[in-house]
């Protein structure tokens, strides 16, 4: 599964759900009425040091 | 009375039949299963047929190095990662109200031998508990944490 999709949280970060097993299931994990977009996974930055800095955009 | 199946130790298969919609497995005349309405019995050790109340959810993942991933689950659609010890795990099936048991675990890796304290791991975390999702935080002393072993298993 090499695909994500990510949202803004209320907070201005940037939640990201990783799908078991298809984007199309985890799609309905998305909150209603939030913007998102579907991102590869190497589109993520790896080092977690400042996850919570970390902005949707 | 039911549908009745039978291991008998004298005759072999016993069967007999009524309209009651209840099915009975026995052994040697010994109810060991019984399916009702969306029911499901077994003896396996209760020492009686009672209802048994299995694992409605399950979820295996690690958060520790770049970016999450899962490694198992069951009736698990996705998890979501809301920041640095923070996830939630969304179910493919709702459960049937929110006064489901989460159950959760986790360690800092295979090989690093350090687990994490059961406190450090908790749920729900934030916000209440849903019919579709569970949030979880995970901290290490006072900090929140990415451990590299998180289990999540849901009971109801």
């Amino acid at each position: 599964m090499n695909q994500r999709i990510i949202y803004p949280t209320d907070d201005g970060g940037v939640a990201i759900i990783i799908p078991a097993e298809s984007i199309e299931a985890a799609m309905k994990d998305i909150p209603e009425g939030k913007p998102y977009k579907i991102v590869d996974v190497s589109d993520i930055p790896t080092d977690r040091t400042f996850r919570n800095a970390w902005e949707y955009v | 009375m039911a549908v009745i199946i039978n291991a008998s130790t004298s005759t072999g298969l016993v069967q007999s039949a009524d309209t009651s919609g209840v099915i009975t497995l026995q052994n040697n005349g010994t109810n060991a299963v019984t399916i009702t309405s969306g029911n499901l019995q077994f003896n396996s050790g209760y020492g009686s047929v009672a209802t048994a109340y299995g694992c409605r959810a399950w979820v295996n993942f690690d958060a520790s190095s770049g970016t999450p991933s899962i490694r198992g689950s069951g009736n698990v659609s996705s998890i979501t990662d809301n920041g640095t010890g923070d996830f939630t795990v969304n179910f493919s099936n709702a459960m049937p109200d929110r006064n489901y048991v989460v159950l959760t675990e986790g360690n800092w890796g295979v090989g690093v031998g350090a687990y994490a304290d059961p406190n450090n791991i908790f749920a729900p975390y934030g916000q209440a508990p849903t019919t579709s999702a569970v949030r979880i935080g995970m901290r290490s002393s006072s900090a929140f944490f990415d451990y590299a072993e998180i289990n999540v298993a849901v009971f109801r």
